[in-house]
Order: structure tokens, then C-alpha cells, then sequence
């Protein structure tokens, strides 16, 4: 009997052709759009064009469902979405945090909730356009990889992945290049072989994820003053949420020498900038820490990566129970933003990750 | 497998009604308008369909302009209705009719006409006590659904035409779920106007057709040609008009046996899964309801996975309604019930028609309790707490 797969379709070419892939490999493939955001009407999608879950990205899967010859579906979890991704979004941006919600998707939409509909559908796998591996080591136990492309590797925002997800996760792209996937989707003959990358927060039209924190926080929008490291106010700001730390442009204030956020404080709403050598870090302490496999000790070298496009940091992994842990950098390292996710990598292998807390 | 239980989406196309079509596309499909000998045999093969739609609701065949289907019917009566009375600034409806009748009466209302939206009561009943009492002189008209599409409830609206005679208002019913699953008859219901449907008795999808008991009740929306004695502009569809007539003919025929077969057959369907589904709820009201209609909540399970997990075993049903993308929605008939929007949600309609066999209904009825209990032990913790609320 053929082993059935939900594959999770944006309308965008690699979904598509991870659902090609999965059909020429004998698969009884399902394809599954999941209506996320607000839109997905017909009407809406002029206006919030190059966001996700527009009716044309809807369309797009559609017809590759149509030439590829299998079921599609559009299933409603905008529910869920909105309570965990939508509003962890802005109450960690109002908490002075910067969130990368693609990586709670995964764990909390994605990997979760779509392997409860996949199950309910008597399927045996769940499967994505994601750029990543997973392997199966002689032990039995399964390890998150990079993909091969290392140029369009997605494996830091799939860090969260626990054993039973990866035993029963397929990522059909993981040994190809985004040109591979290209001239397959082309010689398919798909519609979407050459659509655009999408390169924005889905849910967030236009990425104007300031106006996006401010409509859904009204008041609870958190406004102060930016201060130097020696506490002088140098002007007023419109909200932490505009801010990250480790950022420089948009600050408004003209100084001798360039300034950058060092630290946002909530409480106070203070955003305090400081010249680039007053941001540096030795390390930075994690929290929801999720570990791929069961780690050999709880001390561990490692490559740290604090941002997706960040180069990897040579670390120290020093897991401090519950989910808790320090990365403490081999030598002094550059400013850590909160709320991202700092991803921990050997050689290949993600060996897990946390959400940033602080820097130490 | 494909056991198709969603005949208020559509029926399967009846034999009879395949066989009218392919007659006349095979014998060269003129149009009807041509004065030639071609166009004359068109006209009156279309005008024998005209006398069978208009024989199953007990009409004369003259009151019958064909439409596109059902959706322009409902558009037809209420905006021509509006356009030949012009100074009537009222229309009063029902929240649980198709949303052919509520957006254009929602339209209206923002052009500024006064509506009236009758809430049913829980069982998916409108007071036609209530409905009669708000009609008065400055109603144009009053459109109501005669079998409910989601739930098969029946409505009692013999009242509401006589009150409506007395207001002079314009009494539209819209009977496309109810022809073939129950007696129409458009003189006892003292209506103006009546909306009929050819899918969803066996005829393809694209004809209608708008009863009118005098054609100077509407004014023609569609201009641009003589059809339809000037009501409806353009070339009819004489194929979809005559598959139409095959299958309205037929549905008068056999309309008693089939009620009683599908009676049974749905009762076939729904004795197995209240034994087997501890809390299955079934909406609409117990005794007036069109018989092939089950509209039932699961309990524990999102009616859309239902629905996706039923389609993948080869089990067709629907819920509520879908968006331009197509995600269902929860159904407005059922919120307009007084169901919360949890259980709207696990909420799934089942409607027989005349091509399912007690074969079929018995391989459903064990599909069906199977899927629930499969998806209802997937249901992960905070989806069912949210269901169950």
C-alpha cells in the first residue's frame, strides 16, 4: 500500500516541486494550503499583494495539484496561527524582543498542529519545501542536517524538531539547488517555476511590521525615550517594537560617531544606543531550549548561529537543565538580539537551539 | 470508491436529462430566436421543456422564464421586483437564506432600502406569525426560502402570501432545494414569484428558471434581446433547458416513491451513526425537513478535517460554505440557529439524491463512524477544548 504524505503548499516552486518529487517517488501524496492570515478572498488579495495566503498563491498550488494530479485542500487554521505565531509576534516585539515567527510556525503550526490534520487524514508523513536533511544514524535515532545547497539552508528555523516530528518529516529539496528546483519545476511544466522568492514576513503586507505591532497592540505599544549608555535622553521614540538591538539606521539622532541599539528596556520603554564597541558580547544565554538529539554532555563545542544570516560563531554550549542554556563564544563576539533564535550546529548537524534571552 | 452524498451541491445529471442534451446538440443546436425551420424546432423543443418545468410546480407554462440557474433566478426577483417598484423602499428576508438572496438584499440595504433579516428559531423555523407581522405597505417584497439548503427545514409560508396580498408586497420564494424532495405547488403557496434550480434535481449546472405569476411583477434586469418574453435578454440554453424538462418531468413522476425512498435511505444513514458517535447531534428540525437533507455535528472533530478525511475514503459531503480559495466556513444558518461557532464548526451536511443505493448509504454509514473516530483520537487537546466549548 502506498504510504500518504500531506505536503504543505504555499503556491510558491519549492512546495510544489517537493510535491512533484514525492508523487515520481510513489508516494499518495496530499497537498494542503494552509489559509494562515486574514485574506485569502478573492477581493483581499489586491490589496495585500505579496503577502501570504493571497487567493493567487491559493491558485498557484491549485493548478500545480491539477497538473500534478492530486488532492488539494485549503484547510482553516488562521486560529491557530493568530493565538501562537500572530500573538507571539507582538507580545514579544512589545516585551522589546525581536521574534523570527517563521521558526514558531514550524514548531508550533507546521510540525504540529498540520501532523494533527495529517494524522486525521491517514497519512504517515508530513512533508515541506524547506532546504534541510534529515538522517537516519545506525542507532535508530534521527538527526537534523543542513541542506546541501548552503546557500538556501533552512535548517535554523527548523531547529525545534524533536525525534517523533523528524521521524515522520520529509524535505524532498534537501539535496537540491534552488536552480535544480527551478528547471524541474519548469520542465513539469509548473506555473509558479519562476515565481518571485518570498522574502517578507508572510502575514505582514508590505513588511511594515511596525504598523503591523500597533494595529493589533493599540495602547500597549510601549513608547520612551532613546538614552546614551550614560543615561543622557537624546530624543523620544514611537515604540520599542521599532527597534532591534544591534541595529543602526532609523534612529533619528545625528551623533560624531555612529550609533547603534545596544539594549531595549520595557519597563521604561528606554532604548539605549551606544557606539559599535560598547555592543560587543561573550555569549549569550538562551531559553526554550530544544535539543535534536539526547546530548552526549551538557557541555558541548559547537558553531553558534544568532541570526539566519549570520556567519556561524565558534562556542561553548553549556545546557543548564530545565530549558535553559549558555553560549558562551570562544572569543568576543558581536551584539545578540533577544527573541531570535541562536541555532546550534555541528559541523552539518543542527544539534538544537533556543530563543535569545540576553547577552552574557 | 465515490459515494456522493452532497446532492444540495449539485445532483448527479439524470439519464434522461443527459439524453434531452445530446439530442439537440446532435441535431445542431440552432437558436431558438432564428425564423428558420432549425431555429423553429429549437423553439420548440424549448418551449416542451417550459410546459415540463412548469408541470412539476403546478404552473402555467407561460409564467416560466428560464435563467442561468438558480443564483440569477433569486437576483432576477429581487432586483427586477425593486426596479417595477420603485417607490417600495422595504424588503424583508430571512438570516438563513442562500447567499443569492442575502448579498443582494445586503447590497440593498447599503443603497439605503429598509431590511428585515427574520431570525429562525432553533430548530431552523421562521415564524411566518412573525414574518407576516412586519410586511406592511412599503414592503416591495418578501423573499423566503422554502427548503433550507443546510439544514432541510421546511418553512410554513402559506400565511405569508395572504398577508402579502394585502400589502400588495410581491411574495418571492425560493424553492430551488425543495423541488424533487417535496410537494411544490406554486397556486396552493400563494406566491408571486418562485425560484426553481435544474442541478439540483439532475439537470447540469447553468439553468433556472423564475416562476412569475404575472409578468408585470418584475421589471428585466438583463437588456438586449426579446427572450423570455423580454425578461431575460439572451440566447437561451436549450440543451441545459431541455435537460431541465426531461428531469422535472421525472421528479413529478416518481416525486412520492423517491421522498419515501430517500426518507428511508437517510434514516439508514443516521440510526448506525447515533448508535455509534456518543453525542451526535443532528440540526434542523425533526419533522418538517426535506428527507435527503442530515446536517450533523461530530463532536469532538473540526467539520473541515471530517470532511477532508470522508473525501480521502471516497465519502462526499460539504459544510457550510467556501471561500474564494476554498477553506469552508462555518455555516451562517447554523450560527443564525443559535449553534456557538465551535460547533458550527464540527458541523457537516449529508444530502442524499436520486442515484445513491442502500449498498451506498450502508458503506457510508461505517465509513463515516470510522473516519470520526479516527480524527476525534487525532483531535489534539486545544482543538477539541475550543470544539467542545
Amino acid at each position: 500500500m502506498k504510504r500518504r504524505v500531506v505536503v504543505a503548499m504555499s503556491g510558491g516552486v519549492d512546495s510544489s516541486v517537493a510535491a512533484a518529487i514525492l508523487c515520481e517517488q510513489g508516494y499518495d501524496v496530499v497537498g494542503v494550503a494552509m489559509r494562515l492570515a486574514q485574506g485569502g478572498d478573492a477581493p483581499s488579495y489586491r490589496a495585500r499583494r505579496g503577502a501570504c495566503c493571497s487567493y493567487e498563491d491559493f491558485e498557484d498550488a491549485r493548478r500545480v495539484a491539477e497538473r500534478l494530479d492530486f488532492p488539494f485542500y485549503v484547510v482553516d487554521m488562521r486560529d491557530e496561527f493568530g493565538n501562537r505565531v500572530i500573538g507571539n509576534f507582538v507580545s514579544e516585539y512589545l516585551a522589546g524582543r525581536t521574534p523570527n515567527p517563521c521558526v514558531m510556525c514550524n514548531r508550533e503550526i507546521k510540525f504540529d498542529r498540520l501532523w494533527d490534520r495529517a494524522r486525521a487524514l491517514d497519512a504517515d508523513f508530513v512533508a515541506t519545501g524547506h532546504y534541510a536533511r534529515v538522517e537516519r544514524c545506525a542507532s535508530g535515532e534521527y538527526r537534523l542536517m543542513r541542506a546541501e545547497d548552503s546557500s538556501k539552508d533552512q535548517s535554523y528555523f527548523l531547529f525545534s524538531m524533536n525525534q517523533s516530528q523528524l521521524s515522520r518529516t520529509l524535505f524532498p529539496l534537501g539535496s537540491m539547488t534552488k536552480t535544480e528546483v527551478r528547471r524541474r519545476a519548469r520542465s513539469l511544466g509548473l506555473v509558479n517555476a519562476d515565481k518571485a522568492e518570498s522574502q517578507e514576513i508572510c502575514f505582514v503586507a508590505d513588511n511594515d511590521y511596525a504598523g503591523f505591532v500597533e494595529r493589533a497592540a493599540g495602547d500597549a505599544v510601549r513608547t520612551g525615550n532613546i538614552v546614551g549608555s550614560d543615561g543622557a535622553v537624546l530624543s523620544r521614540h514611537n515604540g520599542i517594537h521599532r527597534f532591534t538591538v544591534g541595529q543602526r539606521r532609523g534612529l533619528g539622532i545625528a551623533m560624531g560617531e555612529p550609533l547603534y541599539v545596544r539594549e531595549i528596556r520595557p519597563a521604561t520603554g528606554d532604548v539605549v544606543v551606544a557606539p559599535q564597541s560598547e555592543l560587543r558580547s561573550r555569549g549569550l544565554i538562551a531559553r526554550e531550549v530544544r535539543m535534536v538529539r539526547e546530548p552526549a554532555s551538557d557541555s558541548i563545542a559547537i558553531e553558534a548561529r544568532i541570526r539566519y544570516r549570520h556567519p556561524n560563531i565558534s562556542a561553548t554550549l553549556r545546557l543548564r537543565g530545565g530549558d535553559c542554556a549558555e553560549v558562551i563564544f570562544d572569543s568576543e563576539g558581536p551584539a545578540v538580539t533577544p527573541g531570535q533564535a541562536c541555532v546550534f550546529y555541528d559541523g552539518n548537524e543542527v544539534l538544537g537551539g533556543g530563543f535569545i534571552e540576553g547577552a552574557l | 470508491m465515490n459515494i456522493y452524498l452532497d446532492n444540495n451541491s449539485g445532483a448527479p445529471i439524470r439519464p434522461e436529462a443527459r439524453d434531452a442534451m445530446l439530442r439537440f446538440i446532435e441535431s445542431g443546436a440552432a437558436n431558438p430566436s432564428s425564423v428558420h425551420i432549425s431555429g423553429q424546432r429549437a423553439r420548440r423543443a424549448l418551449e416542451r421543456a417550459r410546459t415540463q418545468v412548469a408541470q412539476s410546480i403546478g404552473a402555467d407554462p407561460r409564467r416560466i422564464v428560464f435563467t442561468s440557474g438558480g443564483t440569477e433566478s433569486n437576483n432576477l426577483a429581487i432586483f427586477g421586483t425593486l426596479k417595477a417598484h420603485p417607490h417600495r423602499r422595504r424588503i424583508v428576508t430571512s438570516s438563513i437564506e442562500h447567499s443569492s438572496i442575502l448579498a443582494p438584499v445586503s447590497e440593498l440595504r447599503a443603497q439605503g432600502y429598509n431590511v428585515e433579516r427574520i431570525a429562525p428559531d432553533a430548530s431552523g423555523l421562521i415564524d411566518p406569525e412573525r414574518v407576516a407581522s412586519t410586511l406592511d405597505r412599503d414592503t416591495a417584497i418578501v423573499t423566503l426560502g422554502l427548503a433550507n439548503s443546510e439544514t432541510g427545514a421546511v418553512q410554513n409560508l402559506e400565511s405569508v402570501g395572504a398577508r402579502a396580498r394585502e400589502c400588495d408586497a410581491i411574495f418571492h420564494i425560493d424553492a430551488a432545494q425543495a423541488l424533487g424532495r417535496m410537494h411544490v405547488d406554486v397556486m396552493s403557496m400563494g406566491c408571486d414569484l418562485m425560484t426553481l434550480s435544474g442541478h439540483k434535481i439532475g439537470a447540469p449546472a447553468g439553468i433556472g428558471a423564475l416562476y412569475l405569476r404575472d409578468a408585470s411583477i418584475i421589471a428585466p434586469i438583463a437588456l438586449g434581446g426579446p427572450q423570455e418574453a423580454g425578461l431575460r435578454a439572451g440566447t437561451q440554453n436549450v440543451a441545459g433547458a431541455l435537460a431541465f424538462g426531461a428531469a422535472a418531468d421525472v421528479v413529478h413522476d416518481h416525486l412520492d416513491e423517491e421522498v419515501t425512498r430517500q426518507r428511508d435511505l437517510s434514516a439508514l444513514l443516521l440510526r448506525p451513526l447515533l448508535d455509534s458517535i456518543p453525542g451526535l447531534q443532528l440540526n434542523g428540525p425533526v419533522d418538517r425537513r426535506i428527507a435527503n437533507t442530515l446536517n450533523l455535528t461530530f463532536p469532538g472533530v473540526l467539520g473541515e478535517t471530517m470532511l477532508l478525511a470522508l473525501d480521502l475514503e471516497g465519502v462526499r459531503v460539504s459544510m457550510g460554505s467556501a471561500c474564494a480559495a476554498g477553506a469552508v466556513e462555518p455555516s451562517h444558518v447554523l450560527l443564525a440557529m443559535g449553534l456557538s461557532p465551535a460547533e458550527a464548526r464540527s458541523s457537516l451536511r449529508i444530502s442524499l439524491g436520486w442515484a445513491n443505493t442502500r449498498d451506498e448509504i450502508e458503506s457510508a454509514a461505517s465509513i463515516i463512524a470510522c473516519v470520526w473516530r479516527r480524527v476525534v483520537a487525532t483531535a489534539s487537546t486545544d482543538a477539541s477544548a475550543e470544539v467542545a466549548r
